[in-house]
């Protein structure tokens, strides 16, 4: 994305939510509730994924949004857990998805989902292929690439330059959305462990409540986040 | 010395005679004031409005049962109570009844073969009723409605409430006034108000104390405690009089359409009173709902002002309150969401403000006012509690069909949390009430959906 001069990007306004945020964020933290750690990912027991496809799925996330620099990755906000528990749930199954034929499966990318595999599926049937080819191409499957190496394969998987079968043509922006998914979704779901992408970019949660806020421009709303079952940051 | 032991050999001997007389001498009942003529009939449908009006179906139908058949469980604080089958089966119901037997249960809480009913029979209050009101009711039940062969359960509270000739000292105790309905010195809409209340209503069971023998401290409207709040199986039942009651603040129509709807400008009602809501009071004509909150307005003698009607028909836009002067520090701090408010105000942001607003005043017919709600800082907080925990309900009624209900928040609050919320709410916006710990929400949660 290219950012137009005069215009805030996407990223500053980050930054800048993200300061405020750090601020007041401290003092809602100490009234977050104490809970018990969770289990660490490499010990997490995998509802969908096998031993193969999550080490391709920590890594990849992790490239998607990097741990290091502002912010928090993938990797604390527990993405991996929540791609994982979705993909052996009913998306994963595409259960309440029209999944009858005809499938077209070359189809323009307009006419939406036209292969016949469900999400769980694609997953795994993309992974072996492209960890297949990062052997090819760069000699060890994309886990044991270092990061810079790992971001070009992921970069020619996006531009369509590894080649995938019409079936999974779309792996790569699936796992991007389902990235970006984890990341903020209500921490019920896995992923966005704290809330801390919330907490980030300044989310205040399940509130819905902002009745002596609307007309208070340009004055930052100061209380951390709720989640849906209630927890506080 | 022989004189002596002859005395006392006296005494004994009397002693038990009369205790002898007192368990088996059968208990007069008492008379009618007024008879009533030979060929008096009911006029059409006043027996099923006497029924509503005195909320039999309340304690007489059980859950799942038929109308009017029993075998409710009534909580009291001697153990539970069985209520009776009121339908006219001959067997298991009140088809043998004479009409004399009627009239004995209630005005003298006496079956036909004069054994004392438990007291949970308000026969207190209905003993105040028209011979008129007793008569149509005791032909609605034998004529139009259906016998129901149901054997309920015997009740059995344990000893010494299973001696039930004691009742007899406590009916002397208890029933100092009527039979009869004697009118106080006001206009005559708050009179029959005053009957209504006081009678069939039976107001007086919940909303009057409770005197050291478990009798209404306040039966009529001449007494001093009359209405001047309860507590029932762990619910305050508010005063209805007196300066700080929900009913100093509320205006007749406000009244009026709380009784009829269930809901009114600052309350809404759940629990008991959404019960008596449900099966007595929304059946009630305008003008005698009218009449009750015009009496109750001026219980204390003072000046009523009619509304010109309550609860109208039609769209109603209705503002919600702005926050007032007790209550505005609270608001002010709610609405600023700083995030170093306390934690009761934190969970009360998180959970609540969506419906109870910054202001603690609710939406007017929606959601009830949290500032100087009687269930909020009553002494009782189990209701509280439980409303938090299990959420609530308020009915549908005829003028207002819609039913209100508040989700539960057990599974998003834990005990510590919900402590927090209850003590902060009972300290909010003005209110004044002690602190609640988390052992008491426990309790709640463990004894499950209390209503």
């Amino acid at each position: 994305m290219t950012d137009l001069p005069g215009y805030p990007s996407r990223r500053n306004f980050l930054k800048a939510s993200a300061a405020g945020v750090a601020l007041s964020g401290l003092a809602a933290q100490a009234k977050a509730q104490e809970t018990t750690p969770p289990v660490p990912l490499e010990d997490y027991d995998r509802a969908y994924l096998n031993a193969d496809e999550w080490a391709f799925v920590m890594a990849a996330t992790a490239r998607l949004i990097p741990s290091e620099g502002d912010g928090p990755g993938a990797i604390e906000t527990r993405v991996p857990v929540f791609i994982d528990l979705q993909l052996a749930g009913d998306y994963g199954s595409a259960d309440d998805w029209y999944m009858e034929g005809p499938h077209v499966p070359d189809a323009e990318p307009a006419r939406g989902w036209q292969t016949p595999l469900n999400p769980a599926e694609i997953y795994r049937k993309a992974i072996p292929v492209f960890n297949a080819w990062c052997e090819q191409t760069h000699g060890a499957a994309f886990a044991e690439l270092e990061a810079e190496t790992q971001d070009a394969a992921l970069t020619a998987l996006q531009d369509g330059d590894v080649a995938l079968d019409p079936e999974i043509r779309d792996f790569f922006s699936i796992l991007l959305a389902n990235t970006k998914e984890g990341y903020f979704a209500d921490p019920q779901y896995g992923g966005n462990h704290e809330m801390q992408s919330w907490v980030y970019i300044g989310f205040p949660g399940a509130r819905a409540a902002y009745r002596a806020w609307p007309e208070r421009h340009n004055e930052k709303y100061p209380l951390g986040p709720v989640s849906i079952s209630g927890e506080r940051a | 010395m022989k004189t002596f032991l002859r005395i006392l050999a006296g005494l004994v001997i009397i002693g038990v005679v009369a205790l002898l007389a007192f368990i088996f001498v059968p208990v007069q009942r008492t008379e009618p004031a007024q008879a009533l003529a030979a060929d008096w009939e009911p006029a059409e449908g006043q027996g099923e409005y006497v029924l509503d009006a005195a909320d039999c179906v309340a304690c007489h139908t059980s859950d799942d049962g038929e109308r009017l058949a029993g075998g409710r469980a009534i909580a009291s604080p001697m153990g539970t109570i069985w209520s009776t089958n009121i339908t006219p089966d001959p067997e298991t119901g009140i088809g043998e009844w004479s009409y004399a037997d009627f009239r004995a249960a209630m005005v003298d809480g006496l079956e036909p073969d004069g054994t004392h009913l438990y007291p949970a029979m308000p026969y207190e209050n209905y003993r105040l009723m028209s011979e008129e009101d007793i008569r149509a009711l005791y032909d609605y039940l034998m004529t139009e409605v259906e016998p129901v062969s149901n054997e309920v359960q015997e009740t059995e509270l344990s000893f010494p409430f299973n001696l039930r000739f004691g009742i007899r000292a406590w009916n002397w105790l208890a029933l100092t006034h009527g039979p009869g309905f004697t009118p106080a010195d006001v206009p005559e809409l708050q009179q029959r108000g005053q009957y209504l209340v006081e009678g069939p209503g039976h107001c007086a069971a919940c909303h009057s104390p409770r005197s050291k023998f478990m009798s209404q401290d306040g039966v009529t409207a001449d007494e001093e405690n009359f209405l001047a709040g309860g507590v029932i199986d762990g619910w305050n039942a508010p005063a209805l009089r007196g300066e700080g009651s929900d009913l100093a603040k509320w205006s007749v129509g406000e009244v009026a359409a709380y009784l009829a709807t269930g809901r009114n400008a600052h309350s809404t009602a759940n629990g008991e009173m959404g019960l008596v809501v449900e099966h007595s009071l929304q059946k009630l004509t305008d003008e005698d709902v009218l009449a009750m909150a015009a009496f109750l307005k001026g219980v204390d003698g003072d000046a009523v002002d009619l509304p010109e009607s309550f609860a109208a028909a039609g769209p109603t836009s209705l503002e919600a309150a702005e926050a007032d002067e007790t209550g505005s520090a609270t608001a002010e701090m709610l609405a600023s969401a700083d995030p170093d408010m306390p934690l009761g105000a934190r969970l009360y942001m998180d959970n609540c403000i969506g419906c109870h607003f910054a202001t603690g005043k609710g939406a007017p017919e929606m959601f009830p006012e949290l500032q100087g709600n009687s269930m909020v800082v009553g002494s009782e907080t189990m209701p509280l509690i439980s409303v938090i925990l299990n959420g609530v309900e308020v009915p549908s009624t005829a003028k207002r069909p819609m039913s209100l209900r508040m989700q539960g928040y057990g599974e998003r609050l834990s005990d510590d949390e919900v402590a927090e919320l209850v003590t902060w709410l009972r300290g909010a916006w003005g209110n004044d009430a002690p602190a609640v710990s988390p052992a008491d929400v426990a309790k709640v949660r463990e004894a499950g959906e209390a209503h």
